[in-house]
């Protein structure tokens, strides 16, 4: 991008710019040049006990359900978005989510998975499974600030949440892959946050809706967390309480109710 | 094999062919530096006549867009789900661009939807409609021949045309659709390989989707006729300014250099509704001329 800088632009040039298909390009094709699959091809898996492969897979396959839903929501609401360069922002999201789902399915048959899809159908998190309900409900019913907050604020930092839990303690290709994604939710949040800030100057009655919403999602996610850990068996509630942690810090951050 | 020949649609392929591919180095699809001519921007009948011309790309892209992402989730397997996803965005690559050359062409960003409003084409309007009804059905076997198959071959034939015509004249045009060019190509292929098999396990949908592609294929004629009809002093006047210095720009035998609206529109008719012919044919379906 050379000595250009997106923050010299005036505001409306500034969203124009960072929600163009030429941003997009410009920014993922630093970090996937060369990656096949979401990863450096020189990187080879280590071994892993059974019980390891075990959690992995469980994880890999919710990481699945996690991004379907996300690729549903955000391609379901290019149709009511409320601009062009809105519309265009989320075709780059859907590509995104797409790519998550391809390189987490890949990553499931790299791991000996036959069936990823009956596999991810068997180890699916009912809790989960309740959230992406309710957010394809939002995005059926074209409400595009209760759409854009469940999708890009509450999923994306869930999806954040785990995902930056999950790479520093990761193999080497599921943590890089982890890198990636991460970069694109940190976008897909950015650009949650800012077009739910500037609608909120315009419109101050829609954060107690949004609060509201905030309210009935963030039980189904942290139930996500539990249950994930409760099924594997394992004793990480340190870290299981952490991410709960971080993930409600970041809903306040961003101004909404916990 | 179906599964192998997805694989030739995944993300990771079109990663590879596209944004890594011949798009790589562009600049909103064309290379950088790249000007509209000067004799176009300075002559106010060609320049309306050239946005008149791209408001009718970016109404056709923006009914793409709203198909190939409405039908993601209509999509019977996620390797159909990637390819739709990387098309949504291709589609909206090519709003994005066309987009930029009205403003390329002096449009002002606050003037963006007058503009289009006041040229777009209600013929082109009532085809988008056409299609996007079976979208919000999420009807995939109808959406996918009507955007894949209809839409995509018209985009097909109208971008080599225009391209044809552009290509001495208006290299930065030129490029510009010669990656939409590309992208067409690979999702008519996407439509014809992946709907043959749907619609031999569904031959109840054949004459519901023949009718479709009948009325579509009316109003995309209509939006022809209009469209040579409005331009035929323009293609007159051009053709007299260049007539001792342009190079022949020949599509499919007939030089559109010298050659008059009636032939222009004649042969851009007959090469879509042959392809139509052609495509159709090949999935099982029959071609239902808007005449019968």
């Amino acid at each position: 991008m050379g000595e250009f800088d997106p923050h010299n632009l005036s505001e409306e040039d500034f969203h124009a710019e960072v929600h163009s298909f030429q941003f997009w390009l410009e920014a993922v094709e630093g970090y996937l040049s060369g990656t096949d699959f979401g990863f450096e091809p020189t990187l080879t898996d280590q071994t892993f006990s059974a019980r390891e492969l075990n959690f992995l897979i469980t994880t890999i396959c919710n990481y699945c359900i996690a991004e379907k839903t996300a690729l549903e929501a955000s391609s379901g609401m290019i149709r009511f978005a409320p601009d062009p360069e809105s519309a265009i922002f989320l075709s780059t999201q859907v590509v995104d989510e797409g790519r998550h789902l391809e390189v987490f399915v890949h990553r499931l048959k790299m791991l000996g998975v036959i069936d990823p899809w009956s596999e991810i159908k068997a180890r699916a998190n009912q809790s989960l499974l309740k959230f992406k309900d309710r957010l394809l409900e939002l995005v059926d019913q074209q409400d595009w600030e209760a759409a854009i907050f469940a999708q890009n604020v509450i999923l994306e930092a869930m999806e954040f949440t785990v995902f930056q839990s999950q790479q520093p303690t990761a193999d080497p290709i599921t943590r890089s892959i982890l890198a990636s994604i991460v970069k694109d939710e940190r976008r897909h949040m950015g650009f949650g946050e800012n077009d739910l800030g500037r609608k909120l100057v315009q419109a101050p009655h829609t954060r107690r809706r949004l609060d509201q919403i905030s309210k009935e999602l963030n039980p189904l996610v942290l139930a996500t967390f539990t249950e994930t850990a409760s099924e594997l068996g394992i004793l990480h509630e340190d870290r299981e309480l952490a991410i709960s942690a971080n993930y409600l810090a970041t809903i306040k951050r961003l101004g909404f109710a916990v | 094999m179906m599964a192998d020949f997805l694989m030739g649609y995944s993300i990771q392929s079109w990663l590879e062919s596209c944004p890594q591919g011949y798009l790589d180095g562009t600049d909103y699809g064309h290379q950088a530096g790249e000007k509209e001519p000067e004799s176009l921007l300075d002559n106010e009948t060609f320049r309306e006549d050239a946005i008149r011309t791209t408001v009718q790309l970016i109404a056709g892209e923006r009914a793409a867009l709203a198909a190939s992402s409405g039908l993601v989730n209509a999509a019977p397997d996620d390797p159909s789900k990637m390819f739709l996803a990387t098309q949504t965005l291709d589609e909206a690559r090519h709003v994005e661009i066309f987009t930029q050359r009205l403003y390329d062409l002096g449009v002002k960003k606050d003037e963006l939807d007058s503009v289009i409003s006041t040229y777009v084409n209600p013929n082109l309007v009532k085809f988008a409609e056409v299609l996007l009804e079976k979208v919000d059905k999420q009807d995939f076997i109808a959406g996918v021949v009507g955007q894949n198959i209809v839409l995509e071959g018209m985009a097909f034939s109208v971008f080599e045309m225009m391209h044809a015509t552009n290509h001495t004249n208006n290299p930065k045009f030129a490029h510009t659709l010669s990656g939409t060019i590309a992208d067409e190509r690979r999702h008519v292929g996407f439509g014809e390989n992946r709907i043959g098999s749907l619609i031999q396990a569904h031959p109840e949908k054949k004459e519901e989707i023949q009718k479709m592609q009948q009325e579509m294929t009316y109003h995309m004629l209509a939006t022809f006729t209009d469209s040579f009809k409005t331009n035929e002093d323009i293609i007159e006047e051009v053709q007299a300014q260049t007539m001792n210095d342009s190079a022949p720009a020949v599509f499919h035998g007939v030089d559109l250099a010298r050659a008059d609206a009636r032939e222009m529109e004649a042969v851009l008719a007959n090469t879509v509704l042959g392809e139509f012919k052609t495509r159709l044919g090949r999935i099982g379906l029959e071609y239902l001329s808007p005449a019968a």
